[in-house]
């Protein structure tokens, strides 16, 4: 067999891959989108139906469009983590990733094809907040600059999504991860306050979140209003999500708590 | 040249293959087995001998040293193509419960490179075969446990590999279908598949191998074929000599 048939194999088997996972998101709708979408939904029609009443304006934004963008980056980044790390880690734990692991795919189309479904996941529930919240919200500014942070967030968060689900042995480490490390960036990311208002320590914390600055550049894309210069915001992130899924491929590649 | 032919002509060669899990256990110790090509072959050995670890080193499923396990002459650890000369039935029924039984061996067909309509001619053809036509659109785990191990066999075989290893195929399959089974393994077998078989039950090895290692503490105590190891071993049959073997 010449290289160039076995590259072809590999592309087939890496789309196969792809699309077993999305297919996995799409026919188990009811808990892999559905949930992120209502409780999205449910914040919008809380925070800023309710609170909007009381507080017009955050940084000359009603509080409405001030929110909407971080939260679809948090819908975005929840549903990215969840998705690949349950898939991968029930494949592990049910032990049928052995048909993935015995086939000729490459660590890179492995990483890949789990993070497909993943993304496939952030974005339609992403998409489907953003289409409840539009009829409540001015247009968008920067609609490449939107879409540019909301790609770069689901990319980041579905390859560490993939590394969770590889370093999970257990059911509640898989759950740990979202439990107390994307929470709590979740909360301090300046999805729901301007990090300018908040007295020290928490505007520091806040500076130091690295999904606030995913945040900041999704408000720029759909305001034009922004705290950090919005290239590097973009840029730090994409090299992050580069260096996250470099790793998740290592791991894959050495077969790091997947073969014996 | 002589080794480079010598491992083109095997579809199975491990070399020294050594393996020692984190915990210790050394599974493997100086392995050497050559599988010749179109052989049906059985690994005969007690549990812990190192019969799946050899199998799923040879597989992608254990880590294992490179230039050490050889598939029709392409190196099992670093050689993408030796993946797909190889279809494994392993020894636990691991099927993707979201996956109908005719999905389950779709997306294995286009894992290892065929066309989507390709792969589902070829799971219609298996699931007849195999008996499990009517529940093709059932999903895995609401089959009946005979049921997903003929799936795991059917799934090995999607992709028309050359090499076969099937570990512990027959557990659990009544006798009627165990008897199917081994007249559908000979079929493929004169079709040119090499078949490498681990099982428990002696009298199957006896009736289908031509020829049987024993496996014992992680090394290949004796090879060839039945009756060369009857008359080697002593005894009349096949279990004589693989109970003397592992004596000795």
């Amino acid at each position: 067999m010449i290289e160039a048939d076995l590259r072809v194999i590999q592309r087939r088997a890496a789309v196969a891959l792809a699309s077993r996972e999305v297919h996995r998101v799409l026919s188990l709708w009811t808990q892999t989108i559905a949930p992120h979408v209502v409780t999205a939904v449910l914040f919008l029609a809380v925070f800023g139906a309710a609170l909007d009443s009381r507080r017009r304006e955050i940084e000359g934004l009603d509080y409405l469009s001030f929110m909407l963008p971080g939260l679809l980056v948090l819908t975005t980044v929840g549903a990215a983590v969840a998705n690949a790390s349950t898939s991968l880690y029930q494949a592990k734990s049910e032990g049928y990733i052995e048909d993935v692991l015995t086939s000729p795919l490459r660590p890179w189309q492995i990483v890949s094809g789990y993070a497909a479904g993943s993304v496939v996941r952030a974005w339609v529930s992403a998409a489907l907040v953003a289409l409840a919240a539009a009829p409540f919200t001015t247009e968008v500014a920067h609609p490449l600059g939107a879409i540019a942070a909301l790609a770069i967030a689901g990319f980041v968060f579905a390859s560490l999504g993939v590394i969770v689900g590889i370093a999970a042995e257990t059911y509640d480490q898989h759950a740990f991860v979202a439990n107390l490390l994307v929470t709590p960036l979740a909360l301090l990311a300046g999805v729901f306050y301007s990090a300018r208002a908040l007295g020290e320590p928490w505007e520091t914390l806040t500076r130091l979140d690295p999904l606030y600055y995913l945040v900041d550049a999704t408000r720029y894309g759909f305001t034009g209003h922004n705290d950090a210069p919005v290239l590097i915001s973009l840029g730090a992130s994409a090299a992050a999500g580069i260096a996250v899924f470099g790793l998740a491929v290592a791991l894959v590649g050495r077969g790091w708590r997947l073969k014996p | 040249m002589a080794r480079d032919l010598d491992r083109e002509s095997a579809a199975l060669l491990v070399e020294a293959l050594s393996k020692t899990y984190a915990d210790g256990t050394r599974a493997l110790d100086v392995l050497d087995l050559r599988i010749p090509a179109g052989c049906f072959f059985g690994l005969l050995g007690p549990n812990g001998a190192g019969k799946t670890t050899l199998i799923g080193a040879a597989a992608g499923l254990v880590r294992a040293a490179p230039s050490r396990i050889f598939v029709f002459g392409h190196d099992a650890v670093t050689d993408p193509r030796s993946r797909l000369l190889i279809g494994l039935a392993p020894q636990e029924v691991h099927l993707d419960r979201f996956l109908t039984a005719r999905d389950v061996l779709i997306y294995h067909g286009r894992y290892f490179g065929m066309g989507k309509l390709e792969a589902g001619h070829r799971a219609d053809e298996l699931l007849d075969v195999f008996d499990l036509g009517a529940k093709l659109n059932t999903r895995s785990n609401r089959l009946s446990g005979g049921m997903r191990r003929r799936l795991l066999i059917a799934r090995a075989l999607v992709h028309e590999p050359r090499l076969v290893i099937l570990d512990e195929p027959t557990a659990g399959v009544d006798t009627e279908q165990r008897y199917e089974l081994w007249s559908y393994l000979r079929r493929l077998h004169t079709e040119g598949l090499t078949v490498l078989l681990t099982t428990h039950y002696i009298e199957e090895a006896e009736a289908l191998c031509e020829r049987v290692a024993f496996i014992c503490r992680g090394r290949i105590a004796a090879e060839g074929m039945p009756a060369e190891l009857v008359s080697r071993f002593g005894g009349e049959r096949l279990e004589d000599a693989y109970l003397e073997a592992l004596r000795t």
